[in-house]
């Protein structure tokens, strides 16, 4: 491995974004970072889920869902929401301009993807409120 | 920087930054699939009571062909585009450029033995309940 300057950034922004640096480096950065979060994630959650399928009538697997409903384990879960949205609507941004579409008018698709984002987060928190809060929701 | 870098997409090659594509947009429809079946479908609903996955309902839902088929689907998009981006990221750092042909078949190891765990996973759901 060898980086000797940081101009492989510069160089892969300018391949993409040539006239945006500022946002679509920052949405590339962002999209790389929380690719390998949810690359480490999957492993995670099989690991989770395959020691605790191993008792054949559920006890353990109902044991780990009762665990993982809990308060912080949902906040946790939220904050996995988050990443996965953000990814996931960048990326449909990344398959927009690579088929040629919005390119001329990038920087609005960018907040309009992250609106969009936004709206999903929102929806996702007020479904998952009251496990957070289970004193001031239903 | 006195040698000339080799785009990553050069290195990566076209396939897979076209399969990159082909599966985000595979991922996000398995997504919506995902979290309609696991979270919204028939969880809690006899009960009334929170909505919390039990094993028996999971069992239920992958007693089902249409489950199983998801479920793996799934995960072999999954697998196939984070590793398949993992790949990129490190050809992007020049990582294991020159032992690039090592790397794919570590990866495809790494990702077929992931994805018969999954389903061995899967199978006391399938079996059981
Ligand atoms: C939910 C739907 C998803 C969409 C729409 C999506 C979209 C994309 C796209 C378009 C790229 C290519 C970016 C580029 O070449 O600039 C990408 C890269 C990547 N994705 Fe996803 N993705 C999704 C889910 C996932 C998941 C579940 C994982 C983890 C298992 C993941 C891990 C990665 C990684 C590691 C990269 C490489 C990052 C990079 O090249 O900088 N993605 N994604």
């Amino acid at each position: 491995m060898k980086i000797s300057s940081f101009k492989w950034l510069f160089g892969r922004n300018s391949e993409f974004w040539p006239t945006n640096m500022k946002t679509g480096m920052l949405a590339w950065v962002g999209h790389r970072l929380s690719g390998l979060v949810l690359v480490a994630y999957v492993f995670l959650h099989l690991s989770f889920i395959s020691t605790a399928s191993m008792a054949e009538d559920g006890a353990d697997f109902n044991a780990l869902m009762e665990t993982t409903s809990q308060p912080l384990f949902v906040a946790m879960d939220f904050l996995l929401v988050i990443v996965v949205i953000y990814h996931a609507m960048n990326g449909l941004r990344v398959v927009l301009f690579d088929l040629g579409v919005g390119i001329r008018r990038q920087k609005l698709v960018f907040w309009v993807t992250m609106a969009i984002a936004a709206v999903l987060i929102v929806g996702g928190l007020l479904a998952i409120w009251h496990l957070v809060f289970p004193a001031g929701g239903a | 920087m006195a040698e000339q870098r080799i785009a990553t997409s050069k290195v990566a090659g076209t396939w897979a930054w076209a399969f990159q594509r082909l599966s985000a947009v595979l991922l996000i429809v398995f997504l919506a699939l995902h979290l309609l079946a696991a979270h919204f479908i028939g969880v809690g609903e006899e009960t009334g009571e929170e909505p919390l996955i039990t094993f028996d309902e999971v069992s239920v839902r992958l007693d089902q062909m249409l489950y199983i088929v998801v479920d793996i689907g799934m995960l072999s998009m999954v697998l196939l585009h984070g590793l398949n981006g993992l790949r990129t990221v490190m050809f992007d750092f020049d990582m294991f450029v020159k032992r690039k042909k090592l790397i794919d078949v570590a990866l495809w190891v790494v990702g077929m033995a992931t994805l018969i765990w999954g389903v061995v996973i899967l199978l006391p759901f399938i079996t059981g309940g």
